[in-house]
């Protein structure tokens, strides 16, 4: 069973989505010695004007579901459907509305914008590919949307190295939310930023969304980031989903056990008694060769005989909330 | 925690570290003071461009080239000054007497050279003990930062390793002279939330065990939290708040730390709408004549404009830069 299961997902679909990159020796008779599954079997749903939060630590393949769903990769199997149509294939015209339609805001503020253009070009750039309207029109939307993003409409003349990182990100915002999107995706879009400058992008991101009903892929490692952004949260592990559920639900009961360490690893801005931390032992095994059985065997604190050799499912534990554990049958 | 009086291992007194630019200067470090005192882990927040870095840096005597010059202030070091040591004392007393550890242990470590290579490099500078010596001492070290198989560990080179690992030899090294003041500077900020734990643990454990003080140089208030008995806030150069960990989270003075910690997003409570702090910090080439953080604040008055607010206090060890404490 998938996570879409439980919604229609009219936005977004994602259907047993995977990526596996073969693992090669030699440069011209290049042997395939195995591969890498970085996306192994991911499904789930996104609606307009919601938040689905990706959590997991870094190798867990959260990037690499953003890059499938943004097309700048090819699945090995599965399918990603914007209202229905799959978007890989696409071609010509219909790739260019589909890069409209999905945006994307990366963690990196300093090397998302190019160093040569003034940001209002920047912004202009997809407004102009889409062929949105004549010089005037495109200056007024870039206008509104420097405005939006709280930013000067004067600002629009200056280069990128005069903002900081902060009004760095809003300008990629603007530039996403240029072309109208139905969907951007955040890859950690706030975790470069300042604590004081954070909290500034975090109300912006939610006052957008109130206003343009946009939906959010927001890829994060910070859950108290993702619990105050996200509407549904997808935890990941080596590939895999291993719990997914409304953001309330699943923060209110943490069901699987990498779930719980993730949870317990965050440090809480609060002085105090640390009980009850789970600390992992060792390190996220390769993607290359994972586990056999539930892929978090190896370091689960819980794990049994069954969870070396069957992979368990994921399943419906409460209505909605999804994990993937043997200590956890379908209600 | 020790006594406050005779137990201080490294002060810092009115510390200034600027940059001379051709465009002007720029006041990185304007007057910082704290004490730091033997087995204990102090705190020094702030955002980026505080200064924070380069603070420890400026008691590393480490500074990046182009412009930068510590001019006024003093780093004692068990009383005694190490700003007016030579360079060639100054050796000496890195990786013996006061070490650090940085933020990306990519670049920390030699990729050309295995790690038994690196960590040998250092115990021998230390102690010139025989080879024999030293390769074992290396294993230990490794074992002491919890690698698991250091004899084979100590052959590999740090392409080989993850980053958490990485970060464990880094800090081997770093302890290898046996320091008393250990300088971690946003060590856990480059890795994984599950693995920060286990390394914050592992320096836990490692200073109980040395009775090294730490100075940990952070922007999450979860680690402070986490790991420091005392901590000291910085804003654009100076350090604006000072005291006990539980004492300041419960009882911030200073309005930026009100707010930066009021603009963390929580684990519980609602999650409509996080406070945030207007505008930038001010260019560090053009500070405000009064207090820094005054153009931002919400309770500015005009006295913070027109003069920079002494250090009251506002409790037990508890200082906070801010004019609004005069009534107490």
């Amino acid at each position: 069973m998938s996570a879409s299961g439980r919604r229609g997902g009219p936005l977004l679909q994602v259907e047993q989505l995977r990526k596996y990159y073969p693992f090669t020796k030699g440069v011209l008779f290049a042997k395939t010695l195995g591969q890498v599954k970085a996306v192994d079997d991911v499904s789930f749903g996104i609606e307009a004007g919601e938040t689905l939060g990706l959590v997991g630590e870094s190798g867990c393949g959260k990037t690499t579901t953003s890059k499938l769903i943004l097309n700048l990769e090819e699945p090995s199997g599965g399918q990603v459907l914007l209202h229905g149509k799959p978007i890989h294939g696409l071609a010509g015209d219909a790739l260019r509305e589909y890069r409209a339609r999905v945006q994307a805001v990366f963690q990196d503020p300093w090397s998302s914008l190019n160093p040569r253009m003034t940001i209002g070009r920047t912004i202009a750039e997809s407004l102009i590919v889409t062929g949105w309207g004549n010089r005037a029109d495109i200056a007024d939307r870039v206008g509104e949307l420097l405005d939006q993003v709280g930013l000067r409409r004067d600002q629009a003349v200056q280069y990128p190295h005069e903002f900081s990182g902060g009004q760095r990100q809003r300008i990629a915002l603007a530039s996403a939310l240029a072309s109208q999107p139905q969907l951007i995706v955040l890859d950690e879009p706030v975790s470069a930023l300042d604590v004081s400058i954070r909290a500034q992008m975090m109300n912006l991101l939610k006052d957008v969304q109130a206003q343009s009903n946009v939906a959010y892929l927001l890829v994060a490692h910070d859950l108290a980031t993702v619990r105050h952004m996200a509407d549904y949260t997808a935890v990941m592990y080596l590939g895999k989903i291993v719990e997914y559920g409304p953001t309330q639900a699943l923060f209110d009961n943490v069901t699987h056990p990498y779930t719980k360490a993730l949870f317990s690893a965050v440090l809480l801005p609060r002085p105090g008694k640390h009980e009850e931390e789970i600390v992992l032992a060792g390190e996220v095994p390769s993607p290359l060769n994972p586990p056999s059985g539930c892929r978090f065997h190896t370091r689960c604190p819980f794990a049994m005989a069954q969870c070396s050799r069957e992979e368990p499912p994921l399943r419906e534990i409460a209505p909605g909330h999804l994990a993937a554990c043997h200590l956890h049958p379908p209600q | 925690m020790t006594d406050a009086k005779g137990d201080v291992v490294l002060e810092v007194r009115e510390l200034q570290t600027h940059f001379f630019l051709r465009r002007g200067v720029v006041k990185a470090v304007d007057g910082v003071s704290f004490t730091l005192r033997r087995g204990e882990v102090l705190g020094l927040v702030g955002e980026s461009g505080c200064g924070k870095s380069l603070t420890a840096l400026s008691i590393m005597r480490l500074l990046p080239k182009g412009g930068a010059r510590t001019i006024h202030g003093q780093v004692l070091l068990n009383g005694d000054d190490i700003l007016t040591r030579t360079p060639g004392e100054m050796r000496e007393i890195r990786g013996r007497k006061i070490s650090m550890i940085l933020q990306d242990p990519q670049t920390s470590l030699n990729p050309v050279f295995t790690i038994g290579d690196q960590l040998r490099e250092a115990i021998f500078r230390r102690s010139g003990a025989r080879n024999r010596d030293v390769v074992r001492e290396a294993i230990d070290a490794l074992r002491r930062v919890d690698i698991s198989a250091p004899e084979q560990r100590i052959g590999q080179f740090p392409h080989q390793m993850s980053g958490g690992m990485k970060q464990r030899v880094v800090g081997a090294i770093s302890i290898s002279g046996h320091p008393e003041v250990l300088i971690a500077d946003e060590p856990t900020t480059a890795l994984d939330v599950t693995i920060q734990l286990q390394y914050l643990k592992l320096l836990q454990r490692l200073q109980q065990e040395t009775g090294m003080a730490i100075l940990f140089i952070t922007h999450d208030f979860g680690v402070v939290a986490r790991m420091c008995d005392r901590v000291a806030v910085m804003y654009a150069g100076r350090i604006v708040e000072c005291g006990p960990v539980a004492e300041v989270f419960a009882n911030p003075s200073h309005p930026y730390t009100q707010a930066l910690i009021a603009s963390v997003p929580k684990m519980t409570g609602n999650t409509r709408r996080l406070y945030t702090i207007e505008g930038q910090p001010p260019s560090l080439m053009d500070l405000p004549a009064g207090c820094r953080f005054a153009p931002r604040c919400p309770h500015v008055e005009e006295r913070c404009e027109s003069a920079y607010p002494p250090s009251f206090t506002v409790g037990r060890e508890h200082t906070a830069d801010c004019w609004r404490m005069t009534a107490r």
